[in-house]
């Protein structure tokens, strides 16, 4: 699939999750799965964190106690049945849009990220993201070196002075690797805002997806749901 | 966009990876530290008050319109392409600081110190609406009746009148604002001192 898939995923679910309550939200849910486990099995691990579970379900562990007014008595406590509802509807909610996001945008590579900012036009900010990105390791790695060679100078000592020189070193350290950067880059005649962006076609799956996307569409439209 | 030119962006990228690196160092160490659910204050004052220095450090260096919403949109798209780091809520986070820090500089037009303080000052401060807003956005309205109940049991609990409770929400707003502040007085010295040192005023009117 292509980047534009995802995107369209992202969006349609996105909205989807806003309109639609109740049961629904199920279906909705099921449908994320499908696509999950067609085009997106990386973003399928999001289901394999505890984190994730316990934010969702602590809708569900909170809904009885704290919505509406307490009708059922289990043990010393006393629950309501209306809260749980809410609540299942609200972890229903955060579950679908939480994964949206993690199957559709959260998805995309580095690569494919460079190449919808081309092709909307925005070369320079997909210049910037993968800079920034193959720079990470090498950005940390200097900080971590100033940062040790100031404590074994001392830095201790004088916190404040040191934070400074800290401070000052790694922007002025940055900058200088940035100048490296840009005589690459001229040397290669790179030019953000000139050239042809390259083509980036939609393929088979997409109007696959366009097509489920479009038939659910027309589901919840029908039922009166949208 | 055509008044950028490759230093411009190189620097962009720079600093929005500078911000990432502090996003997913010290922020993964400071979400083991105190999870979310636990902690709402201390890691997103952190967090946003190293953010807001960083992204206004790099205002200095590329004084284009917009470059401080460029840099954070680098850093939330670092953020989400980091490995466990597909996550809506500090992307949104890091966006809306971005948008925030960025409108009060088109509102001041050239780069001041007060621009810098107040722009920081209210991307700190959005960390405080940034929780309310996600829960809402995420779990839809049942979620404010959540709230209301929690900030009234909490209040009978601890023998407090509900005013107490909104006052202690008034200082964690306004702890949250001074971070920011500071973080934009630290922004404008650092990226004077650094400017100095290096013997340059406006990197992004060079050739390249």
């Amino acid at each position: 699939m292509s980047p534009w898939g995802y995107l369209l995923f992202t969006a349609w679910a996105a909205l989807a999750t806003t309109m639609t309550a109740g049961w629904w939200l199920m279906g909705l849910a099921l449908v994320e799965l499908a696509f999950g486990l067609m085009w997106s099995r990386r973003g399928l691990r999001l289901l394999h964190r505890p984190r994730f579970w316990a934010f969702v379900l602590s809708a569900v562990a909170l809904g009885p106690f704290l919505i509406g007014e307490p009708d059922v008595a289990v043990g010393p406590l006393r629950l309501s049945r209306a809260g749980f509802t809410a609540g299942l509807e609200m972890a229903g909610r955060a579950f679908t849009l939480t994964l949206a996001f993690g199957l559709g945008i959260a998805s995309l590579s580095l690569s494919d990220v460079v190449a919808v900012f081309d092709r909307l036009g925005l070369r320079g900010l997909g210049f910037a993201t993968g800079l920034a990105m193959n720079l990470l390791g090498t950005l940390r790695e200097m900080a971590t070196v100033t940062l040790q060679t100031i404590w074994l100078r001392g830095g201790v000592r004088r916190p404040w002075t040191a934070l400074r020189l800290f401070l000052v070193t790694t922007v002025a350290n940055t900058l200088r690797y940035g100048d490296e950067v840009i005589n690459a880059a001229a040397v290669r005649a790179f030019d953000p805002n000139g050239g042809q962006p390259a083509p980036l076609p939609l393929r088979r799956a997409d109007l696959w997806l366009l097509a489920l996307l479009a038939g659910y569409t027309g589901v919840l439209l029908a039922v009166g749901m949208w | 966009m055509s008044s950028y030119n490759v230093r411009s962006w190189v620097t962009i990228g720079l600093f929005g990876a500078l911000w990432a690196v502090v996003e997913v160092t010290l922020g993964s160490y400071l979400h083991l530290i105190f999870p979310s659910q636990a902690n709402t204050f201390l890691t997103g004052v952190v967090m946003g008050g190293i953010g807001v220095g960083v992204a206004l450090t790099g205002r200095h260096f590329v004084p284009n319109r917009g470059s401080v919403l460029l840099i954070g949109v680098v850093t939330a798209l670092l953020k989400l392409l980091s490995p466990g780091g597909a996550q809506l809520g500090p992307f949104v986070a890091i966006v809306m600081e971005s948008v925030l820090m960025e409108a009060v500089l088109w509102i001041a037009r050239t780069p001041r110190r007060w621009a810098f303080v107040v722009g920081g000052a209210l991307a700190v401060g959005w960390n405080f609406f940034h929780k309310f807003v996600m829960m809402r956005l995420l779990f839809g309205k049942g979620i404010v009746e959540v709230y209301t109940k929690m900030v009234r049991d909490g209040s009978q609990m601890l023998g407090l009148d509900v005013s107490a409770a909104i006052l202690i929400i008034a200082v964690l707003l306004l702890a949250r604002l001074v971070v920011g502040g500071i973080g934009g007085w630290v922004a404008w010295e650092l990226g004077g001192a650094v400017a100095r040192r290096l013997g340059r005023r406006t990197p992004a009117a060079s050739p390249h």
